[in-house]
C-alpha cells in the first residue's frame, strides 16, 4: 500500500506534492511513461544496431568505417552532445531551485548544442554523398564498396538525427514555457523540464553507442 | 502499510533538504566530474581505431571500444538520467532493452550452434 506524502520544497511551498509509491517511489506518472517510451525506443535502436551487426558480420567485404566516414568531426559532434547533456542537467537543477534566469540560459545552450549537432550531421551527409557514399549505392576513392555500408549508415544515423530534431523541437516548447516562468514560479512544477531532460539524455546515450558501433568499430 | 519518509528518500539521493544551496553545489560538482570523465573517455576512443595507427587486434579493439561505450552510456544513465536514484520498478523498465538484447543474443547463439 502506498502512502501519500507531502514534500515541501526548499522555498516552503507545497508545489511538489507527490504520492510515494512502494514500487515507483516519487516518480510521477509522466516520468514512468517517459521511461517506458525510452525503453521501447531503446529496443528500436537495439534492433537497428543488431541488424547492422548481422549484415556486417555476414558481408563478404566491409570498408573500415573510420577511413570512409572520418571521425574527427563526428568526435567533435559527440563532444557537443555530451556538453548539451551537461547544460540540460544544469537546466533541470535550475528548475528545481526555481532559478528562472539559469533555467532559460541552460535550456538555450542545450538547444544550441542540438542545433549544432544537426548542422554537423547535415554537413557530414553532404560530404559523404559528394565522395560517393549513397543510400543505395556506394563507392570510396573511385572503387565500389558494399552498398549496405551506406544504407545501414544512413538508416541508423538518420533515425538518431530524427530523435535529435524531435528533442530540439521539444526543448524549444519547454524553453517557451520557461520564458513565461511556467516551471519556476510558486505553485508550479519542474516536472516537464525533468522529462525533456530524460529524453535528451537518452538521445545522448544512444549516440554514444551509435558512434562506437557505426564509426569506430 | 509502509511508511516512506522524506528523510530516507533524501538519504538515497545523497542530499539534504536542510541545505538546498549546498546540495545544489554538490550536484553541480558531481555533474561536472561526470562530464569530464565522459570527455576523457571520448578522447581515449579516438586512439583505438586503426586510422590513428593503434595496432590492436580486431578482438582487442572491439572489446576496448565496447567497454568504453558501455561505461559512457552507464555514466549518462546513472548520473544524468538519475537512474541510480530511481525506485526498483522504474529501473526494471529502464533496463528492459538490455534484457531484450540478451534474449536476442541467446536466440542467435542457439541458431548458430543448432
Amino acid at each position: 500500500m502506498s502512502t501519500v506524502h507531502a514534500a515541501t520544497d526548499s522555498h516552503g511551498d507545497h508545489s511538489d506534492l507527490v504520492a510515494e509509491d512502494p514500487h515507483f517511489g516519487k516518480a510521477t506518472g509522466g516520468k514512468i511513461a517517459m521511461w517506458m517510451f525510452i525503453a521501447q525506443d531503446g529496443m528500436s535502436f537495439g534492433g537497428l544496431l543488431f541488424a547492422y551487426g548481422i549484415l556486417r558480420a555476414t558481408a563478404a567485404e566491409w570498408p573500415i568505417p573510420a577511413e570512409v566516414l572520418g571521425i574527427n568531426l563526428t568526435a567533435f559532434a559527440t563532444f557537443l552532445l555530451i556538453c548539451s547533456s551537461l547544460t540540460m542537467v544544469f537546466a533541470v537543477l535550475a528548475a528545481e531551485e526555481r532559478n528562472q534566469k539559469n533555467l532559460v540560459k541552460y535550456l538555450g545552450l542545450t538547444i544550441l548544442g542540438g542545433i549544432g549537432f544537426l548542422g554537423i550531421q547535415v554537413y557530414e551527409y553532404m560530404h559523404l554523398v559528394h565522395i560517393g557514399v549513397g543510400f543505395v549505392e556506394s563507392s570510396f576513392q573511385g572503387e565500389p564498396i558494399n552498398s549496405l555500408f551506406g544504407t545501414t549508415f544512413y538508416a541508423v544515423t538518420g533515425f538518431h538525427g530524427l530523435h535529435v530534431l524531435s528533442g530540439v523541437i521539444y526543448l524549444i516548447c519547454i524553453f517557451k514555457g520557461a520564458l513565461q516562468g511556467k516551471y519556476t514560479q510558486g505553485g508550479t512544477t519542474s516536472s516537464p523540464v525533468e522529462l525533456v531532460g530524460l529524453f535528451w539524455h537518452f538521445v545522448d546515450l544512444v549516440w554514444i553507442l551509435v558512434f562506437t558501433f557505426i564509426y569506430l568499430l | 502499510m509502509e511508511d516512506h519518509s522524506t528523510a530516507s528518500h533524501d538519504a538515497g539521493h545523497g542530499v539534504s533538504e536542510a541545505h538546498p544551496k549546498n546540495a545544489g553545489q554538490t550536484k553541480r560538482q558531481m555533474y561536472l566530474t561526470v562530464f569530464l570523465i565522459l570527455g576523457f573517455l571520448t578522447f581515449l576512443e579516438l586512439f583505438v581505431p586503426p586510422v590513428y595507427g593503434a595496432e590492436f587486434s580486431s578482438t582487442t579493439k572491439m572489446l576496448l571500444l565496447c567497454i568504453l561505450a558501455i561505461t559512457k552510456a552507464g555514466l549518462v544513465a546513472a548520473y544524468f538520467m538519475h537512474l541510480n536514484h530511481e525506485a526498483k520498478w522504474t529501473r526494471w523498465i529502464a533496463y528492459s532493452p538490455i534484457y531484450m538484447g540478451g534474449a536476442v543474443i541467446l536466440i542467435m547463439l542457439e541458431s548458430l550452434y543448432r
